[in-house]
């Protein structure tokens, strides 16, 4: 029994498309590189997404500060991470790299900000 | 006397202002905006510098490493300094800015400029109906959205398949709009297949591809549109019009290099990129004047455009060194059958070095062979696995390769 996927590389601009055969082997078709191959796996598996989105802050130029989950979270968990981001209110200033939110819904891995966020003049 | 003024603080101005410091010269870079970064403080998604770093950045990740390199090289800077106007005179540029503090005159020897694109309008591609509030360029959606937290609307429709168009459509999807549609008149997404996938096929968010939109209704406010779909060739197809209820109307229906300030100065435009003509060192036309990123032809990803700003660094390093030494026998590159555009437009130095040309197919295809003709028949071949013109394509070759042939045509079969 396979049943069979497709799915966009998203880890360079190139975008092969890629099959991916998960049957009792799991099988990736239609890369064209190591880190497709990897990527087609871990996809047939438990997709994983990086996350960006903006959460409110105060004092600063900007009224949101671009921020980011530091690495891949599960796909079905986006949502739950964009949740828990909602009603968040930090404070300027902000380093790039600053962790925002520390194992955000449950995925074990943090929120960081994107850039500086000096307190405005 | 500076030695070189830079443009435009986005990513292309950023790494060639940086760059240029980095060789030691007198650098003075100007931007309108009060921060550096350009398009890159609103593009927060990640994906960028994986060619340049082997790193998937986000926009503002991506702008600091440039901005550190700024002041590493000792860049001056110019914030909220708008360009009015340059004239050249003799040997060198009088430069006209506006800032806060009024009316301010710099003078240079050379002259880099990197002011970008900016996208289309509806009227561009003709949208009839009424002229409500509500309708956005995706760009500007974005920087709504990411810069000052606003929505556009609650029920937007995104016409365009684009990148900027999909990732727009992400953000409103999770900052959970109450209904969302794309459409788009090619056969599949425009834009990069990663976006298509983790933007939209991610999150099941509705889209028509083979339709676009014919009018926009509302009288204030839009309130609805009146979808219609195409052929192949992008004609509407009468008889399929449909009304479709919505809020706003976001356009990501391509960008237009931002080449007036350059075309003033007397610099020739190709009417293809819409963008000046370049030498192999991004050098335009006027002598002393180079252009780089958006502005030369719109680049698929920022790491070729801060590429583009390199080699023209080392350019404006020759032209202002004086050991530009333009050969008086050029080469002209035309695009050729299913080719659309191709930069550099001409090659005007002498040299072995490896050139980069970029062209823009006209068609969608498998299995090409990219041909560069000469006087005397093909000089070289390459072959693509898969074309399509929505994806700038690169090929490098030996610049011997050209020399003795005045023109040379790229085509693609």
């Amino acid at each position: 029994m396979s049943d069979d996927k497709t799915s966009l590389c998203i880890r360079c601009p190139k975008g092969c498309r890629l099959t991916l055969l998960t049957g009792e082997d799991i099988k990736i078709k239609g890369h064209q590189c190591k880190i497709g191959e990897e990527y087609g796996k871990k996809e047939a598996i438990e997709p994983e997404r990086v996350v960006p989105t903006t959460v409110k802050i105060l004092g600063a130029k900007w009224p949101r500060l671009p921020v980011r989950t530091e690495k891949g979270v599960p796909l079905d968990k986006i949502e739950e991470v964009i949740d828990e981001l909602r009603d968040l209110e930090i404070n300027a200033p902000v380093k790039k790299g600053d962790i925002i939110v520390k194992n955000v819904a449950d995925t074990s891995v943090d929120i960081i900000s994107e850039r500086d966020m000096e307190v405005k003049r | 006397m500076i030695d070189v003024v830079v443009v435009g603080g986005g990513p292309s101005g950023l790494a060639a202002a940086s760059e240029l410091g980095a060789m030691g010269h007198d650098v003075l870079l100007l931007e309108r905006e009060d921060e550096l970064g350009g398009l890159l403080n609103q593009c927060i998604h990640d994906g960028f510098g994986t060619i340049l770093f082997s790193e998937s950045l986000s926009g503002p990740e991506f702008a600091d490493i440039f901005m550190n390199r700024i002041e590493r090289a000792g860049v001056k800077v110019r914030l909220e300094t708008y360009m009015r106007s340059v004239e050249k005179i003799e040997d060198h540029f009088v430069i006209s800015t506006v800032t806060p503090e009024g009316v301010e005159t710099f003078e240079s020897r050379a002259l880099v400029y990197a002011i970008g694109c900016r996208e289309r309008n509806r009227f561009e591609i003709e949208i009839g109906g009424t002229r409500p509030a509500g309708v956005f360029t995706a760009g500007t959606v974005q920087r709504l959205v990411n810069l000052y937290g606003f929505l556009p609307g609650k029920q937007p429709v995104i016409v365009g398949g684009g990148d900027v168009g999909m990732i727009v459509a992400r953000h409103l999807y999770l900052e959970g709009v109450e209904s969302l549609l794309m459409v788009y008149p090619e056969d599949f997404f425009s834009g990069l297949p990663r976006n298509a996938q983790q933007c939209v096929l991610d999150f099941d968010i509705p889209y028509k591809p083979r339709t676009t939109v014919k009018r926009i209704f509302g009288d204030k406010k839009v309130k609805a549109v009146e979808l219609v779909e195409v052929d192949k060739d992008w004609n509407m197809i009468e008889g399929t019009e449909k009304i479709y209820s919505c809020d706003s109307v976001i356009l990501s229906v391509g960008l237009v290099p931002y080449s007036e300030k350059v075309e003033e100065l007397g610099a020739e435009i190709d009417p293809a990129t819409g963008g000046p003509v370049i030498n192999e060192h991004f050098e335009t036309t006027v002598d002393g004047v180079f252009s780089v990123g958006n502005l030369i032809q719109i680049f698929d990803y920022v790491d070729d455009a801060v590429k583009s700003s390199y080699t023209a660094a080392e350019g404006v390093d020759r032209f202002l060194k004086g050991s530009f030494d333009k050969t008086r026998s050029h080469t002209v590159l035309n695009p050729g059958e299913h080719v659309k555009t191709v930069t550099p437009q001409r090659i005007e130095y002498e040299g072995k070095d490896e050139i980069t040309l970029f062209f823009r197919p006209g068609v969608e295809k498998e299995n090409v062979e990219v041909r560069l003709l000469g006087k005397n028949g093909i000089l070289k071949s390459f072959k693509k696995r898969y074309v399509r013109p929505s994806t700038l394509e690169d090929i490098k070759i030996p610049k011997s390769v050209l020399s003795g042939n005045p023109e040379v045509v790229i085509d693609v079969r």
